[in-house]
């Protein structure tokens, strides 16, 4: 065996067990750390003491995490899913396509602090919002929205067209089409693109951190008014310093058992639905 | 009446895309419009090249607005990172596509994403009580540095990497890993010497799209790399244009140059980014040809 050729496979080797390792590390760090400080109380009371948040719970700001999220999710997932059905089936002019294609990857890499001083400026000071949940839920929807498209559209190119071009030939219409075939075959991949966006617009701080998210706040009430999230307490928390270290790990622990539960939720559904398809 | 439903549904539906087209464009222009005024007051090559950043009027004389270094920190913390993330993750990727069986793969993909999901400043917070003690340990002033953040982005961009030059490697190795065998040569020889080589321009693509990916994040950076106005070392403190923004946004007071400057240096990041896209869109017509 050659020289080459042995370090190339152990470069593989090595890769592989850093990645792996990597990821148990992290997860492994923040449950083993943070599962001291989940209870009852630590979920579902508000954050107290002193120093805030050092005492109590973190219930507002799961509450508020919610709410950001489903904002986020409203504002962000229809428009994707609609451009998307528009560029894989409607749109015929290349040019089009390929100029809204190049607007989505821009505004993909368009930074989220920079759809945070969006939001701030537009919605927060013109518009006179104020910090609400609103204002942050527009900027994490924007963010999300180019996530989601491009899953969306990836599921639609990658369908089976037998069966589509077969229920053209019956006379059914474009519309009909999508409805009953396009979007039920797609239904994980939606579902997915749309769970794991939301994720992404949970766990993103920068967006509303001069949009929306406060250090204390009760249950979100309303959609003007501004709440608590989860990432914005987990890094004032790290900010105040020691003295709230535990209560830090607690949060991300919540945070991280979200994302790992969404994964595994995503990832089972849509092994299901393939089985179901091919049987 | 199917017609006329299905006639509704397509002008509803160019409505929405045009709407949203149209909001996507009025993001930028809206940055570009609040950040203008910056340069009535300060030139632009001023603001690009000059180092001193003393936005505050009223507590030095003479303010300065000059981003040169929160310029230099990101493009050189977001290379270092990508370089750090590629020499692990192109390893993995080659252990996913030419090692791993079909089930190990269906496996490995959802797990290696689970990276991707994990919130910004989660990897910060984990960052500061891991790294960043670890750093400390070994003799670094504070501990918060370079490099660090650059250790803490190259895992943020790991997911990215691995899946997509391992889907380069994968479609490389069907055209090619038969052909190898037919003419007996050696499996890994067949990966190293035509494998590889041919997926390197994809593989390089991403590479690219990574850097863009790390530039713009915020939170872990910010978290782990110091923040202060120096030019970047690998050991020394630095600050991101997007850290920047995020720590003195709520201090700036609304229409003074110091608030524009901040949004200037969010267009500033925008337009890098942009052209880093139009780079990669270029590279992709040229590979296709």
């Amino acid at each position: 065996m050659n020289l080459r050729c042995f370090f190339i496979k152990l470069w593989a080797y090595a890769g592989i067990f850093l990645v792996s390792s990597v990821i148990i590390f992290l997860f492994s760090y923040v449950f083993i750390n943070g599962s001291s400080v989940i209870n009852h109380d630590f979920i579902f009371k508000p954050p107290s003491g002193i120093v805030l948040g050092s005492e109590g719970g973190i219930f507002p700001a799961i509450a508020g995490s919610m709410a950001f999220t489903l904002t986020a999710v409203t504002v962000g997932a229809p428009p994707a899913v609609m451009i998307a059905i528009y560029l894989a089936f409607f749109c015929k002019s290349n040019k089009i396509r390929s100029l809204t294609h190049l607007l989505i990857q821009c505004s993909a890499g368009i930074p989220s602090i920079v759809l945070g001083l969006f939001s701030y400026s537009l919605f927060v000071r013109d518009l006179n919002f104020g910090r609400c949940i609103l204002s942050s839920g527009i900027a994490l929807g924007i963010m999300i929205l180019p996530f989601i498209e491009v899953r969306a559209e990836k599921a639609f190119s990658e369908l089976d067209y037998d069966m589509i071009r077969s229920a053209y030939a019956l006379g059914c219409t474009k519309t009909h089409v999508i409805m009953t075939i396009i979007l039920p075959a797609c239904r994980a991949e939606l579902f997915s693109g749309i769970i794991l966006g939301g994720c992404y617009a949970m766990g993103a701080t920068a967006p509303m951190i001069f949009t929306g998210a406060v250090a204390y706040a009760g249950n979100p009430q309303s959609l003007l008014k501004p709440a608590m999230a989860l990432p914005m307490h987990l890094y004032l928390l790290v900010a105040q310093g020691h003295t709230s270290l535990n209560m830090a790990y607690g949060t991300a622990f919540v945070m991280m058992a979200v994302i790992l539960m969404s994964n595994i939720l995503v990832t089972l559904y849509a092994r299901r639905i393939r089985v179901s398809l091919k049987h | 009446m199917r017609k006329i439903f299905n006639n509704i549904f397509y002008i509803f539906l160019c409505v929405f895309t045009l709407i949203t087209i149209i909001s996507l464009i009025f993001v930028i222009l809206f940055i570009t419009k609040e950040a203008l005024p910056t340069f009535k007051e300060v030139s632009l090559m001023e603001f690009l090249f000059g180092r001193k950043w003393m936005p505050v009027e009223g507590i030095s004389d003479n303010p300065g607005f000059g981003i040169f270094n929160f310029i230099a920190a990101t493009i050189y913390v977001s290379i270092l990172a990508m370089f750090i993330a590629v020499s692990i993750g192109l390893g993995a990727a080659i252990y996913l596509s030419c090692i791993a069986s079909e089930r190990l793969r269906t496996v490995m993909y959802p797990f290696i994403d689970l990276l991707a999901g994990i919130p910004s400043v989660v990897y910060g917070f984990v960052g500061l009580n891991v790294l960043v003690k670890i750093f400390l340990k070994a003799g670094v002033h504070t501990g918060n540095c370079v490099l660090a953040a650059a250790i803490v982005l190259s895992v943020m961009l790991l997911p990215y990497l691995v899946s997509s030059s391992s889907d380069t490697l994968l479609k490389n190795k069907e055209l090619y890993l038969s052909a190898g065998n037919a003419l007996g040569v050696e499996k890994w020889y067949t990966i190293a010497s035509v494998i590889l080589p041919a997926s390197l321009k994809n593989i390089l693509t991403a590479m690219i799209l990574a850097i863009g990916r790390a530039m713009g994040e915020t939170m872990a950076v910010m978290m782990v790399m110091g923040n202060a106005n120096l030019f970047p070392h690998i050991l020394g403190k630095g600050e991101s244009i997007a850290s920047v923004i995020a720590l003195e946004m709520g201090t700036a007071v609304s229409g003074s140059t110091h608030f524009h400057a901040l949004y200037a240096s969010g267009l500033v990041l925008v337009v890098i980014l942009l052209l880093i896209n139009i780079l990669i869109g270029m590279l992709r017509r040229k590979l296709v040809r």
